[in-house]
Order: C-alpha cells, then structure tokens, then sequence
C-alpha cells in the first residue's frame, strides 16, 4: 500500500508502544493481535527504530498481512491485516 | 527452545528474559532450566530486590544498567518472563542441586513463575529434544 492508502486506513485496534523499547512493542502487538478477528486491521505505534524491522517480520511469519509503515515525526505507525 | 540459564547477573537476567519474550511472541514452545548462580535469582526474597542481584561482568557498571533500563522503559527481568508465560507455552524448572545450594528446597521457596524442580535427567532430555539451545 502507499503512504495515501495507509493515512487513510480505518484501524479496528491501535497500539500505542511509543513508550517503551525493543521488545515492549513487539510484545504489545502480539498481546494485541489476540483480541482481533480475521481480516481486521491494527495499527502499532513505535518510537523504537528496530520495531519498524521486527513487526513486519514478525507479522509475515505468523501470517498476518504487512501493509505499511508510516514515518511520523519521532516515530513509526506500522500496519497489518490480521490473517 | 531450551534456555539453560546458569547465569544470576541482572544483565544476563534482562537478556534471557528479552530472549524469552520474544520467543515467546513467536508462539515458541520453551523450557527454561535454571542451574546454579540463577537459581539463587529465582527465589522469593530475591528475585524482586535487584540489590540483592549482583552484575557478574563490570559489576561497577550496575547502577547505569539500571538507569539505562528505567529511562527506556524497559521492564525489570521478572517481567519478560512472566509476559512470555502469558503468550506461550513456556516453562520454568529448577534444577533440584541449584536450588538445594541457596536453601530453596520447595517449589514454594521459588518465585510462582517457577514450574518444578526437576533433576539432571530431565535437562538433558529437553536438550536432546530441543531444536535449538541457549546456555545463559
């Protein structure tokens, strides 16, 4: 998806892990991703550079689908679709 | 997985549970086997007290470690391992002479994510069966 499709996502779950370091968002989305159903979307806010690495990785290897990253000012918003 | 965690140092603590947790968020089965000096970190009356847990390599460098860790928020190690409980199926295990050497005799002197006390046997069948293996 390009940066216009993903601004204009409407999420199901957003997760907001700016405060916290590699893992803390990593873990945040997996606790997250528990309470959403087939096909929704979520959204992780990471303020953490090696997130923006390890969610997609970690999104693609458990069958979720990686959208995109948004680049924020000091931070990322990193999308998926829940398989 | 099988962590076999000999080490007490908070660090090694704090890079074992960050291991651990993130296995864990990969739906990986662990068992963690806990020998000698981390069996002493298990216990009630120690596992919460970071003063009572020492930094094995720069022991001088402790209170920066710990300030590091509290200004990015990282949660102390006891956490990583209860959050990697919570996601997987990971399980804790004492190794009976560890234990027997700082007086933690019972699964009640441990800390309650503790799963058993188990004996050599049992480390090295996890070990035999185990794909992948870390010594901490």
């Amino acid at each position: 998806m390009d940066q216009e499709e993903l601004k204009n996502l409407k999420v199901d779950k957003s997760v907001d892990a700016r405060a916290v370091a590699c893992p803390g968002p990593l873990l945040a989305a997996k606790k997250a991703v528990r309470e959403l159903e087939s096909g929704q979307l979520m959204e992780v806010l990471s303020a953490d550079s090696a997130t923006k690495r390890d969610i997609p990785k970690w999104a693609q290897k458990k069958g979720h689908e990686y959208l995109g990253t948004i680049e924020e000012s000091g931070f990322f918003r990193i999308y998926m679709k829940v398989k | 997985m099988t962590i076999a965690l000999f080490s007490g140092s908070i660090d090694k603590l704090t890079g074992a549970g960050v291991l651990l947790a993130g296995a864990a968020a990969d739906d990986m089965d662990v068992e963690v086997y806990v020998l000698i000096q981390g069996a002493r970190a298990f216990l009630k009356d120690v596992a919460g007290d970071p003063a009572k847990l020492e930094m094995a390599e720069n022991p001088h460098l402790k209170e920066e470690f710990l300030a590091s860790l509290e200004k990015l928020k990282v949660m102390p190690w006891i956490e990583f391992f209860e959050t990697a409980k919570e996601l997987a199926n990971v399980k804790i295990y004492v190794c009976g002479l560890a234990g027997k050497i700082w007086g933690g005799e019972e699964v009640s002197d441990f800390i309650d994510l503790v799963d058993d006390i188990v004996g050599i046997g049992e480390v090295i069948t996890s070990l035999e069966e185990s794909d992948i293996h870390l010594f901490i």
